[in-house]
Formats: C-alpha cells, structure tokens, sequence
C-alpha cells in the first residue's frame, strides 16, 4: 500500500491534513467516577475515569499542594493480536510518567492541598495516536469534574513522509514513519508535550509543530462543542429538577 | 452485515475495512478506517465539475483518441492487461488517455513490485496521459465486500463501478470509457450491468496499426496445445514452504553454468560448505539463471559429478534419461542431508549431492535480447509463426514466440519478454517486444548490450533536468564569498597549485591534487574532488536518478553518464583555469609517507592544468622543469611510491586481467587495432592518493555514523575457491598458491613463475583474479568491523569517495563527510538503514552490470578487430575438458573454447581428469596431448554464431 500516494491520498483516504473521525463524550459514568470520558480518535478508543480529589493515604499527602496520579491499563484486546500488557511494562509506565507532567503543569494543583487526584485510563482499542487520546480523554475527564484548569490540553501525532507532513497518524502510518506527538495549551502556541520515539530531521521540526498545533485547535473546539452541549443538557435537567421539586 | 458508513463534514464520511489475516497459522481480524470522500478528481480536461489542488492539474485529453471503429474513449485498465501487457503500455503506439483504479494498482503492486515501479513511472511522465483514479477512496465508485465474495470478485466489482462512474461522470461531454480486461467472468459481468468492456484483443484489433500491436501480446492463454513435452509439476505453495521451514527443501538462488543450461548449482553457505548440483532437463525443471527456487535432495545414487561437457543450446535436442518416480521419506530425508552434508566435508570423490527443483518461488525475468533461430520458422506467408529465439545471454534456453513477422525479423536483434513456462511446453514462452536493429550493426549492437545488462541509457528526464542550476553552462562560483552561511563554511584554497591527471581526453574530471612542502620538512598534499553534492540534493528528482543509475557505464566508443552532462563534465569537472567548488582531504605527511594529521572541508580551488598521464609524466621526467607545481608533483610522486611500497608490504594483491584497448579509426570510428594496457607511473601516483583519500575518509564517517557509513568491502576468498587452480599448478607445475591471508597469497603468486615464460606468472594471476570474490559496497550497520576489510587493498577499512561524477557511492560518502564535518546534517532518507540497504543492494549490482557491460563491449570490438586480421596467435590452454579445450589469447585478452571434433577424431579422445590432460588423433592422425597452461599456437579468426547473431573469436589448434 502507499503510504502517500502522488495523487496526494493517505492509506485510508485522507489528505495530508485531515483529522481522523473524533468523537467524544463526557460524564460517561457518572456513578462510578467524580469526572469520567470517552474518546475515539479513529479506530482508537478510551475511556478515562477520574476520582478526586480526595485524601490520600499518609504517605501520598503533601501539605503544599494536590498531588496527581494518573494510571494507564491497555487492555490485551486492544491490538489486533491479543497481548497481555502488565501494568509493570516500561513503555506504559513511561507514558504514564508523560502523562502525569504533562497535566502538572495545567491542573492548578496549588488548589488542592493533602488531596490527591486518581486517574485511571482504560485504552480500548489501538490504532495510532496512543498517547495523544489519552491527553484528550484526561482533559475531559477533568473538566467533567470541574477540576480548576488553566486550560484545555489537546493533542495530536503528526509525522513526516519523504518531504510531505501527515497529521494524526494511524497505526500503519505509525509504524513506517518518523513522528511526534505534541500537546497544546488551549488555543495558543504554547506546547505541554513533546513526544517523539523516532529519529526526525531537525529542519522539518517548525514545518511539521506548525501543521500538529493546528491540529490541536481543532480538536480544542470540538472538545468544547462536547463540553457545551453537556453543560446545557445539565442546564436543562437541573432545571427540570430544581422545578419537580418545588 | 455490511459496516455502517457515518457522514463526517465537510464531503467526508468514514467506514471500516475489515479483513482476515492469517499469521503463524492464526486468523487475525484487522480493523481499519477507510474514509470516503467526494473531491477525488476525474482528471478529465473535458470535465468542469472536479476541482483541483494547486499541484494537480488534469491529465486525460480533450481530444482523446478515436478510430473510425471507435468512438472518443478513454481507456479503463484490469490487472490482467497491466501485467500482460506493460510493454504496450510504454510503447508509444496504442493505449493512451488511460484510467489505471487504485484497486488496479494496488493488485499490481502485490503481484509485481518491477511492474508497479513502472507503472507509477508512467502515471509521472505526461507522454502517455496515464492517471491513477482512487476508486477506493472515492464516494461514488466505492463499494462494499459482501459476504462470501472472494477478493477476486470484490477487486472485479470495484473497476467495473469505476467504469460506470466515469461513463455517467463524463457522458455529457462525449466521451466513452472502454474498461479492457482479459478476465473472461469480468467481461461477462460487464456485459450483463451494460458497462463498456472488451478484451485487449477485441480494442487493439479495431486500431489501423493492430498487426503490428497484436504481435507484441503475450499469446492467449487458451491457445490448446499439443503437449510435446512434460515437466514435473512443482509442488503446492504451503508444501513448499513447510518443506523449507523443517529442512526438508532447500531455498536459494539458481546459479546456471554458462557452460550448460541444463546444470545449475545453488549456494546455501550457512547449510552446506559446497553448492549443490541441479543437472539434467529435468531436475532443473524449468529453473532459469537466477530464479529464486526450491529444490530437493535427490536419493544417493542418483548424485552425479559436475559435467566437463559443454552443453549449449546448438548441441541440444537429445532425450533425457527418465525420471524415475522414488518415494522418500521425509525422515529419510533428513539422513540423505546429513550425508550430504557429510559427503560434502570427506568425501574426496567427484559426485556431488545433487537435487531437483521442486518449486520456483520468484522468477528473474526481465527483457531479453536474441534472434529468431533461421531454422524454426515453418512457413513464408505472414500467417502466425510459432517460433524460436535464441537469447544473447548464455545461461539462459531460447524462447518461443508467436509472431507473424517472423521473416520481417529474420537477421534482427529483438527484444523478447518471457511470460510463462507451462509444464507442458519444452520452452519458455514468450513475446516480442521490440527490433533493435540488424544484427552486427554497431548501434544496434551497442543497444542490445545496454539493455542485455540493464543498463540505464535513455536520456534523462525533464523531471531530472529540472534540478540542475538555471545558469546552465553560465554557472561560476559566487564571486562574493561571505553572501551565503554554506559558503562562508567554504576554505578558499584557490592559491593552492593544483592540478589534475587523467586518462587523455578525459572530460569528467573528478579529482585533483596538490603538494607543498612544509617549513618543518614534512609535506601537505591535498586531494580535491568534484563536489558534486552541491548540485545533487537528497531526495530530489536527480538524486534519485542517480540513485538508480548508480554508476557511469564505458563502452569502447560510449559512455552513459551517471549524471547530465552539465554536471559531469562541465560544473563538477575540476577543469583546470576556472573555479570550481571542491570536497578536499589535505594531510600532513612525514618523509616516509605516514599521516601526521589530516582534515576535510568543501572547498573552491582553481586547477592550474589538466595533465594526461602522458603529459604528467613528461613534466616530472624533465629535469630541466623547475616550477613548483612539477616540484610538487614530484613530491606526489615520490610520496607515492612510498606509499606503494607500504600497502605492497602489508600484502595489497597486484592481480591481473587480460585489459585490453581497442583503438578507433578517428575519421571511419572503426576498430582499428588492439592493444594491451600499459601503466605509467602517474597512472600510480593518481591512484595510490585515492587510495589514501578512500581510507581516510572510510574511517572518518565510520567515527560518525557507525550504523549507516558507506563503506566498501572485500572479502577473503574461500580457499575452496582457489582448490581447482591449486590442484592444476600442482600436478602441472609442482607451485602451489597459499591463500591464508593476502600476504601470503600476494608472496605465493610472486613465486609463480616459469622460467621459460614470461607471461606465464601473469596468467596465473588472471586465473586467481577469477577465484577472488567481488568486492562490495554495504552499510556498516551489516557487518562487524573485522568484516570491513577490503582484502585486495590491505586495508582495513575502505570507502569509494574520489569519483562522485561517475559513481553514486561517493556522493552518498560525500553527504556523510559534509555531516561528519558539520558543513550540512544529513537528510532523513540517508538516515534510515532500510534504504540504504535497498540503494547499495542496487549500487552492487548495477556495479556489477556496469562491468559486464564495458567487458563484453570490449569483447565486442575486438571481435571486429579479428574478423579484419585474421592470424596465427599464441595462447595458453586454461581449461580442459572431455570433448574440448579454452584457450586464451592474452594479445587480444579474448578466450574461446575448440571443441574435439574440431581438432581432430572425436571417437579417440581421451580425457586424462587427474592430469588435466586430453589426448587425442588429430585430423592427420597423429597423436596428440593438450595440458591445461600448455603454450599453444592457435589460428584465430572471427564467426559470426548463426543460433546467437554474436561474433565470437573462433580458433583452430595449430
């Protein structure tokens, strides 16, 4: 198959800029969790659940401010052939280790002092994009659970073909190119995360940062569609409540 | 149940591609994303609905081509005809305006990279307006797989939509689109849903020129045919593989003798210390010269001993000894290797386990030239002929052709594809695909050669040219030095007095040099090289055809430039008088030769003369010369022959080959006389500096990528090699060779020597020159450092770095010096392993080729020498076999082979194995004994092959 073929097409029929489908949803369970998330980025898809903040044991407190931990299960379904992933496994716990600074710096944890901040995120399925789902589907997760942020943290892969960039790689793409995952604070150029697993030419690095912060923003905006349309629907319901009650 | 399709924005939706892969015998269901969109183009000029990206512009033509049988069409592709039919695809004579669908594509893709390669060749060049439709991705011509329908199917489905979508896209504009397919289920279908198809033959029948166009078709599959002959069937594709994975079939590359087309071996170094023999018609069952096979152990007995016969295609034609059927076990089996493996090890005697091929995993097809045999065409009329080719390259058995042109390409040089080789058919079949011209005409000839060793030669692409700076011929170095950051890195060395030495006439100049002597006694000298790189950028349109080209190829009368002629001989040529950008290593040398420091930089230098080797060694034997650009050449040279003298020590090889030169006629460019190489001293002064330059620079891009440095390596020659020659100088002359490392070896062939024979220390070198392995270029990442040795240099490490106009390994090492140097970093694609390895796989063989083709045109001249001066010649015998002997002629450097029945009575030969000896009754009855290294004196002549159309030196034992 053609990676990127003269015709300017991709391996799944999208041009060099295009997203993959995203779809998200917040509050997905809103019993078992203080913030939950649900979020596909192509044919990836995870689930975050957050709880917190709440007291942690002694040893975890810290008296100056909240402390965040952030756990990441693949399920062994997740990749076409099944594979059992142990928590102890060191690529997981370095993109957990990623995870966690990366969202210290956004969640203003100077608010919650002696508390902690569980996050637990569930990869479903895998086809590229790992890192970058996961960042989204925890900024939802912290939204829904109305933990202060200074803003939104969305992410995106973006890799290079020849001369070409391509944005938001699948798991072919992944495999053949050369890539990074960026995050991006809100809707500035201010970048949270810098990821790359592969060797990538220097002078092609502002081109392609360029194209993956473009990226960002777009699912920056549909993430806050999502985010609105929970907040009136939860608008309207407290309202039929507040109502019934009286 | 079909996947769900979900609409996305913006004339985008997305659906699922599922399918079942099987690995390691699991089945694993693969989910993947397929998006749909509906600004897939038409690339019709005709259409005014599809919009354009700004690098797009559409292709098919407002005019499309018509018949008087045929309306305006444009031309849908199947698979089938891709495959069949791709040299009518890049023939300028029938198929244009052509729609090649994605689906199309991606089927050839998997059946044949090659193909594929120049099909997406095609869709870039504008002559024949070929464009890739992504049916697939597209919205109105995508559907989805049903339950149950096989891939075949499904593929056949996806291009006859296409074929409907483009005739409702475009049926206001009046326009048809044929979809042509040879697929007898396709064309029913298409006829059923009313879409418009036919078969190849049904559309090139209604073009005026169809005859002609029709004779290139490989012939129809459903022609019935008389068996004349039976092959064993190959075994079943999973047998084949679960037979190689348990060590029970063995897999490798077929190795056909030039001697004998039905005696192959194959070398499966890490299982067996000796190659394994395949000989007779049918064992080799339908193998030819360099396909991957499969092969399996014969029982003991049945194991035979090389031949020494000579078998070719002229001699063929008796029937072969019966297959007879035994049954083996696999367990048995599994003894018969070990035996053969221990067989291999002890056994002292001549047999040689043997095997029969069982399976053909790829074949090495490529375009052939030859000649129609005279003798197999039946008929006069121009009614189809069913006939012979004799193909040019020994190894390989003639192909049968249909054609009904066959008188017209009597006495041509063509060209032929090979299609297939039923079990049934007792020679490939094939078709013709092109007339080069007639045979021993010298154009003709040069061409037959080009392509008969894949040789790039058309000219090079506008795409290419495009690369090249706009000056043109104007172009100088910038006058300014501090305009640009990458010149200011620049070392002005335009005071340095440097010169070149060259072949005379040589335009494409490559290196130069300089020599200075040092307050402190010591000298510096300098070796400046063309810096091509500065012209060639990675991953552009020339880079890659450079890439590809990999090498300038010498004919005697030609060459066929790596890069255009612009940069090869004028812009990167180091003419002498004028500025020119330079790559330089300059050292610090003591008295005795030995580096005491060197660097590397880009540089500008000025040549102060372009020397031919003549001329240079005129002006240093002068001694009434006294400037000191000769002082410094003297420098050069003296430090030269230290230089020699060391590498010499340490065990550097001097072998020989039987070089020749042909001399042209300047007004008639006829061949005119031949002659054989001399050196001259500066030929080593130029060389032993590049040497030197090589190995510094070797080692200096292995310090800084020790994964992907370009490097070049030779390796030591199994002893194995050498046991042939070594039992022949034994038994004949009582010397041996001793092969333990290059000194030892260099200090054994010094020793051979006869007294009463000049010439007889040089023909033992050639012979070992044919025992040494060829030197190869790799990626140092494949080899661990003591395997980098280049065994004929002596030196450890070694590198190509000197000739970047004329060989695509030194601009890869110049990108690594600039980046080990920090001048530019180096571009991704020369980062990762997997391409270089993919480019030096190709810069080895196009090496290869490049060779061969400068040797057989060589060959090839002095052919036309010896048909004008036939004489009396002394030669040495080097090998000798039951029914004949070789013979080598080193004033010509041509050998031949005289067969027994053409010296004398054939019945009393006798053929002495361990003496390499043959005596015979020679024609007036005399008894007569030949030796292997016997002088000889032999009359030579030249006679044209009538089977092969090649003029072959003949000679008669005298």
């Amino acid at each position: 198959m053609e990676l990127y073929s003269p015709e300017g097409l991709r391996v799944d029929g999208r041009r060099w800029n295009e997203l993959r489908r995203f779809y998200c949803r917040i509050n997905t369970h809103p019993i078992v969790a203080d913030g939950s998330a649900y979020v596909e980025a192509g044919n990836t898809k995870i689930v975050c659940l957050l709880n917190g903040p709440h007291e942690p044991t002694r040893s975890q407190m810290n008296t100056q401010k909240g402390s965040l931990d952030i756990k990441l299960h693949v399920s062994p379904f997740s990749t076409t052939e099944r594979r059992k992933v142990t928590r102890n496994d060191r690529r997981i716990q370095e993109l957990s280790t990623i995870l966690k600074n990366t969202f210290e710096q956004v969640v203003i944890l100077k608010n919650y002092p002696r508390t902690i901040i569980e996050v637990n995120v569930r990869v479903l399925a895998q086809d590229g994009g790992l890192l970058a789902a996961c960042c989204n589907a925890i900024t939802l997760a912290l939204v829904d659970a109305g933990i202060a942020l200074y803003d939104y943290i969305s992410a995106v892969s973006a890799g290079v073909f020849d001369n070409q960039i391509l944005l938001d790689l699948n798991r072919l793409e992944e495999q053949d190119l050369s890539s990074v995952t960026i995050g991006v604070v809100g809707k500035t150029k201010k970048l949270s995360l810098v990821l790359s697993e592969t060797r990538l030419p220097q002078d092609r690095l502002a081109k392609v940062f360029e194209v993956a912060v473009n990226g960002c923003h777009q699912l920056k905006d549909q993430m806050d569609a999502q985010v609105a349309k929970k907040g009136r629907e939860k608008a309207i319901t407290e309202e039929l409540k507040t109502n019934w009650v009286q | 149940m079909p996947p769900s399709t979900k609409r996305l924005n913006n004339g985008l939706s997305v659906t699922t591609k599922v399918f079942v892969r099987s690995r390691n015998g699991g089945a694993t269901k693969i989910v993947r994303e397929h998006y749909l969109r509906d600004d897939v183009a038409c690339y019709s000029k005709l259409c005014d609905q599809c919009e354009y990206s700004l690098e797009t512009t559409p292709v098919l033509s407002h005019v499309p081509f018509s018949t008087a049988k045929l309306t305006k069409h444009y031309l849908i592709l199947d698979t089938n005809i891709v495959l069949n039919a791709i040299d009518l695809l890049e023939g300028s004579q029938a198929l244009f305006d052509v729609i090649i669908p994605q689906t199309v594509l991606e089927e050839v893709r998997n059946r044949s990279y090659p193909i594929y390669t120049r099909l997406r060749g095609l869709s870039k060049a504008d002559a024949k307006r070929l464009i890739v439709f992504h049916n697939e991705f597209c919205k109105n011509t995508f559907v989805a797989r049903q339950k149950g329908e096989t891939i075949n199917d499904y593929n056949d489905r996806l291009i006859r939509k296409v074929g409907e979508y483009y005739n409702s896209h475009l049926s206001n504009y009046g326009v048809k689109v044929f979809l042509l397919t040879d697929d007898k289920d396709n064309l029913k279908k298409c006829k059923d849903e009313h879409i418009l198809a036919l078969s190849l033959r049904e559309y090139l029948g209604q073009l005026p020129n169809s005859e002609d166009l029709l004779d290139t078709l490989p012939s129809a599959q459903d022609d019935l045919q008389v068996a004349e002959f039976k092959y064993a069937e190959y075994y079943s594709q999973s047998r084949l593989i679960a037979g190689v994975k348990s060590s029970v079939l063995f897999q490798g590359p077929m190795n056909v003798s030039s001697y004998d087309i039905f005696e192959g071996t194959i070398n499966l170094p890490s299982i067996f210390p000796k190659p394994i023999l395949v000989r007779g018609r049918q064992n080799m069952n339908r193998a030819t010269n360099g396909d991957l096979v499969v092969v399996e152990l014969l029982p003991k007995s049945q194991w035979v001993a090389p031949s020494n016969d000579i078998v070719d295609e002229t001699t063929l034609g008796n029937a072969d000894n019966e297959d007879n059927d035994l049954i083996i076990s696999d367990q048995e089996r599994r003894l018969l290797n070990k035996e053969a493996r221990r067989a291999q090890m002890e056994d002292e005697s001549k047999l040689q386990p043997s095997a029969k091929v069982v399976g053909v995993i790829r074949r090495r097809w490529r375009l052939f030239t030859g000649q129609l045999s005279p003798n197999t065409i039946t008929t006069n009329t121009n009614a189809l002929n069913s006939c012979l080719v004799t193909l040019s390259e020994k190894s390989m058995p003639a192909v049968r052709i249909k054609t009904r042109k066959a008188n017209d390409l009597l006495n041509m040089r063509i060209v032929v594809a090979i299609d297939d080789w039923p079990g049934t058919s007792k020679h490939p079949e094939g078709h013709f695909v092109r007339t080069l011209g007639p045979i021993e005409d010298k154009d003709t000839e040069q061409e037959a050669l080009l392509l008969e060793h894949d040789v790039e030669y058309r000219p090079f692409s506008k795409n290419v040219l495009d690369c090249l700076p706009k000056e043109g011929h104007e172009w100088i170095v910038p006058v300014d030095l501090s305009s640009d950051e990458q010149l200011k890195k620049r070392r002005d060395l335009r005071d340095k007095l440097v010169c070149s030495i060259d072949p005379p006439g040589c335009v494409d100049i490559d290196d130069a040099l300089h020599a200075r002597k040092l307050p402190n006694g010591n000298f510096e000298v300098g070796v400046h090289i063309a810096d091509v790189t500065h012209f060639v950028k990675p991953a552009t349109a020339l880079d890659q055809e450079g890439a590809s080209r990999s090498t300038s190829v010498y004919l005697v009368d030609k060459r066929i430039d790596m890069l255009p002629t612009l940069l090869g001989t004028d812009l990167c040529s180091l003419k002498p008088y004028v500025d020119r950008f330079s790559f330089s290593v300059i050292w610090e040398l003591d008295e005795d030769a030995n580096i005491i420091n060197v660097d590397f930089m880009k540089s500008i230098i000025k040549s102060r003369e372009a020397f031919s080797y003549q001329d240079a060694q005129d002006r240093i034997d002068d001694s009434s010369n006294n400037d000191e650009l000769t002082q410094g050449m003297r420098s050069l040279l003296a430090l030269s022959k230290k230089l020699k003298k060391k590498r010499m020590d340490a065990g550097a090889l001097n072998l020989s080959s039987p070089e020749v030169k042909v001399h042209m006629d300047s007004e008639t460019s006829d061949p005119g006389e031949v002659e054989i190489k001399k050196l001259l001293d500066t030929n080593s002064l130029v060389e032993e500096f590049m040497l030197l330059a090589n190995i510094s620079v070797a080692r200096k891009i292995y310090d800084a990528f020790p994964q992907i440095a370009m490097l070049r390596r030779h390796a030591p020659p199994p002893s194995t090699n050498f046991e042939a020659l070594n039992e022949m100088l034994h038994i004949r002359k009582g010397m041996t060779i001793s092969v333990e490392n290059s000194r030892a070896l260099s200090d054994s062939l010094d020793r051979c020597v006869d007294k009463n024979d000049e010439y007889f220390n040089t023909l033992v070198r050639i012979m070992a020159t044919r025992c040494m392995m060829a030197a190869e270029y790799f990626v140092s990442g494949n080899f661990s450092y003591q395997e980098f040795k280049h065994y004929g240099l002596a030196a450890d490490i070694y590198t190509h770095f000197t000739s970047p106009i004329r060989r695509y390994c030194d601009v890869l090492a110049h990108r690594q010096l600039a980046a080990a140097i920090g001048y530019e970093p180096l571009h991704p694609i020369q980062r990762d392993k997997t391409k270089m390895d993919l480019i030096v796989k190709n810069m080895n063989r196009r090496h290869r080729n490049a060779q061969f083709a400068g040797r057989a045109s060589i060959e090839y001249y002095v052919g036309q020498v010896i048909k004008n001066t036939e004489s009396s010649q002394e030669g040495y015998i080097i090998k000798v076999f039951t029914n004949g002997i070789v013979v080598l002629v080193p004033n010509f450097g041509v050998e031949s082979l005289i067969k027994l029945e053409d010296m004398g009575d054939e019945s009393s030969g006798l053929f002495d194995e361990k003496e390499f000896k043959l005596s015979f009754n020679d024609k007036i009855g005399n008894k007569r004994e030949l030796h292997v290294f016997d002088k000889v004196t032999v009359y030579m002549k030249s006679v044209l092959n009538e089977m092969t159309g090649k003029r072959k030196a003949v000679f008669l034992l005298k």
